[in-house]
């Protein structure tokens, strides 16, 4: 929608307005997020919109909040994780095998920036690292234990203010994942699941471990 | 720094958990203010109000106090959230039903606290506005009205609808620039 009244230079600055305001319908909505996460100077419209509008914020009153702490900081912050007595059985078999591709994989490719992130807690013995090149994601377990018959760890993608996406369950102690158009400051997470994962595509269980993917 | 939010944020981003609690302390009125004016349904804003510190904990690295208040900050977090989630739910309600749940903007516009000079400036731009295009834009950053909600509760078609709000905003931007 164009309008001969609004000069062109105007149309992006507008559309930044609009996302700010909240009044585009879903599509437009979810496209200009996509934008936001690519385009830099799109993103610095949008936080100068955030920045012009918040004078508007003192017309929204207070409401009583209930203490939700708990609930948010059993998310965040679960207990540790009872370490599984079968610990030690491994998939090695499969493991080593996605080792050996991996490094094949890595051989052949020719280097480009890659991210990186630690995924850990002050509270969970668990701990990855994860390499983020050329669109592939390598997520090597350093410490603690893996998930057992009683419960799954599900990767999950936070980018930007979107839900989180399942990068699906991880079981081996290095997994490749594919991991296409990344930006820095995507963040990493690994969930508690019900065996079998999360049964409706959100994490359910606490989260275990974060991490932000900057460059390495 | 007279900005004890970004403060709080600052130490987050550190991993300061006693600085957490204290932010929720803090700002948890004021997102469920803002929550359940755009979602208006308590429990589903109790659960956005759970998304949005989660994710304050995981993004607060990001908040860059050169840029804005933390206050500020936050809000535009709780807004994109409970947006995001209008936009998706009004997809399953017919229109009806989601005109009827939105609260009169008007209503409310007496509550304003004219406190930082920040809002003051907004307001008097405001007033340089047609009323009715600049209740729409109240309407729009308050209770997340989308264009096709403006455009029936003002009785003009969407396309009319979008003229004036874009012409409002740029008159907004040139106002408040000077």
């Amino acid at each position: 929608m164009t309008d001969p009244m609004i000069p062109p230079r105007d149309q992006d600055d507008l559309l930044a307005a609009e996302y700010v305001l909240g009044v585009l319908a879903l599509p437009e909505r979810l496209a200009t997020q996509t934008r936001l996460r690519n385009d830099a100077v799109f993103a610095a419209r949008v936080t100068a919109w955030e920045q012009r509008l918040s004078g508007l914020n003192d017309d929204c009153a207070e409401a009583p909040a209930p203490n939700l702490l708990p609930q948010i900081e059993a998310r965040l912050f679960p207990t540790p994780v009872r370490r599984s007595r079968l610990g030690s059985l491994w998939a090695w078999g499969t493991s080593a095998a996605a080792a050996v591709a991996v490094v094949a994989y890595l051989a052949l490719t020719p280097a480009t920036p890659s991210l990186i992130a630690t995924l850990a807690a002050d509270t969970a013995p668990l701990r990855f690292e994860a390499v983020l090149t050329n669109g592939r994601l390598i997520l090597t377990r350093t410490a603690g234990a893996p998930a057992d018959a009683t419960f799954a760890h599900e990767l999950w993608l936070i980018v930007g203010d979107t839900p989180p996406i399942s990068l699906g369950l991880i079981d081996e102690v290095r997994e490749t994942i594919s991991l296409p158009g990344v930006a820095p400051g995507a963040v990493l997470a690994v969930s508690q699941e019900q065996p079998g994962g999360s049964p409706d595509g959100r994490p359910n269980g606490p989260i275990l471990v974060t991490g932000v993917l900057n460059a390495a | 720094m007279d900005d004890p939010i970004a403060a709080l944020l600052i130490r987050i981003a550190a991993q300061d958990r006693a600085a957490f609690r204290e932010l929720y302390a803090l700002s948890s009125g004021k997102l469920m203010g803002v929550l359940l004016r755009i979602l208006t349904n308590r429990s589903e804003s109790e659960d956005a109000l759970q998304e949005v510190y989660t994710r304050v904990w995981l993004k607060a690295g990001r908040f860059d106090a050169t840029k804005g208040r933390g206050m500020t900050w936050l809000i535009a977090l709780s807004r994109n959230l409970a947006i995001d989630r209008l936009r998706q739910r009004s997809t399953d309600v017919n229109d009806d039903d989601a005109m009827a749940a939105v609260p009169d903007p008007a209503a409310r516009a007496e509550t304003r606290l004219i406190a930082t000079g920040e809002a003051r400036r907004i307001n008097d731009c405001f007033d340089t506005l047609e009323p009715d295009r600049a209740q729409a834009l109240r309407g729009a950053y308050l209770a997340g009205l989308s264009y096709t909600d403006l455009a029936l509760r003002h009785g003009v078609n969407l396309n009319t609808m979008r003229t004036w709000l874009r012409r409002g905003l740029l008159s907004l931007k040139e106002c408040m620039g000077s």
